[in-house]
């Protein structure tokens, strides 16, 4: 599951591609932590190339969301594959957590 | 035609890496819809975690059998164990309305199978957990 980032004026995209298992949960962590200590005022999940979500990745959304949010910062999912979205949609995340929504 | 496969993993979390391979290599075999293939994918992904989880206290190699079953109405999947007892139906209700400042963390895993499954049942057989889930397919 290769991750990328990318700065943007108002924080840092991290573009996330292929399965997000367990394994890969941990890994998108590592990465959502780092951007968080980078001081960026928004975490942007790009999951427009994420062809599956469980659980474990949706735990990790959830905790930085709630992190982001009660520092007065955010993090949010940008523009979800289908398959995501259908996830996101069926757990009650989407609304709260995706951009635009 | 029935189409039948069996696969067995052991008790490490990085095993469940295999599951997406089989489940395709299984819906091309029994020329399932995209959506049926990706709905059985998560819930099996989820239900073989929760077995590897929690299923045994000490640290020996223990092995999941994953069976599959497709007909023409529907497919039917088997997850066995010889772990304690674990009925993941008795998990309590995800309330997916809720603000997510509130939500518990536990619980997405089983309501995903309940979600993506048509039937979700769990037996004690001999000494094992058995997990159906059963998919019912699009009429043609």
């Amino acid at each position: 599951m290769p991750i990328t980032k990318k700065a943007l004026p108002d924080g840092l995209e991290l573009f996330v591609s292929g399965r997000v298992d367990g394994a890969a949960a941990n890994e998108l962590e590592i990465q959502v932590l780092e951007a968080i200590r980078t001081g960026a005022k928004t975490v942007y999940v790009n999951l427009a190339d994420a062809t599956f979500l469980c659980s474990a990745g949706l735990r990790v959304l959830l905790q930085y969301w709630r992190q982001m949010k009660g520092a007065g910062r955010s993090l949010l999912v940008a523009n979800p594959s289908p398959e995501v979205n259908s996830v996101l949609t069926m757990t009650g995340f989407r609304d709260q957590m995706v951009e635009g929504t | 035609m029935d189409i039948a496969a069996e696969h067995r993993l052991r008790n490490d979390l990085a095993e469940t890496r295999r599951i997406g391979g089989w489940v395709e290599e299984f819906a091309q075999r029994a020329q399932l819809p995209r959506e049926v293939q990706n709905a059985i994918d998560l819930a099996l992904v989820e239900a073989v975690t929760n077995v590897i989880s929690y299923a045994w206290a000490d640290t020996r190699e223990h092995w999941v059998t994953i069976c599959f079953h497709a007909s023409a109405d529907e497919v039917r999947i088997e997850v066995c164990d010889d772990g304690r007892e674990f009925n993941p139906l008795t998990v309590p209700l995800v309330d997916t309305a809720a603000p997510l400042e509130s939500r518990k963390p536990g619980g997405l895993g089983v309501h995903m199978m309940r979600e993506l499954m048509d039937a979700v049942e769990h037996r004690r057989e001999v000494g094992r957990n058995v997990l159906t889930m059963i998919k019912r397919l699009p009429k043609h």
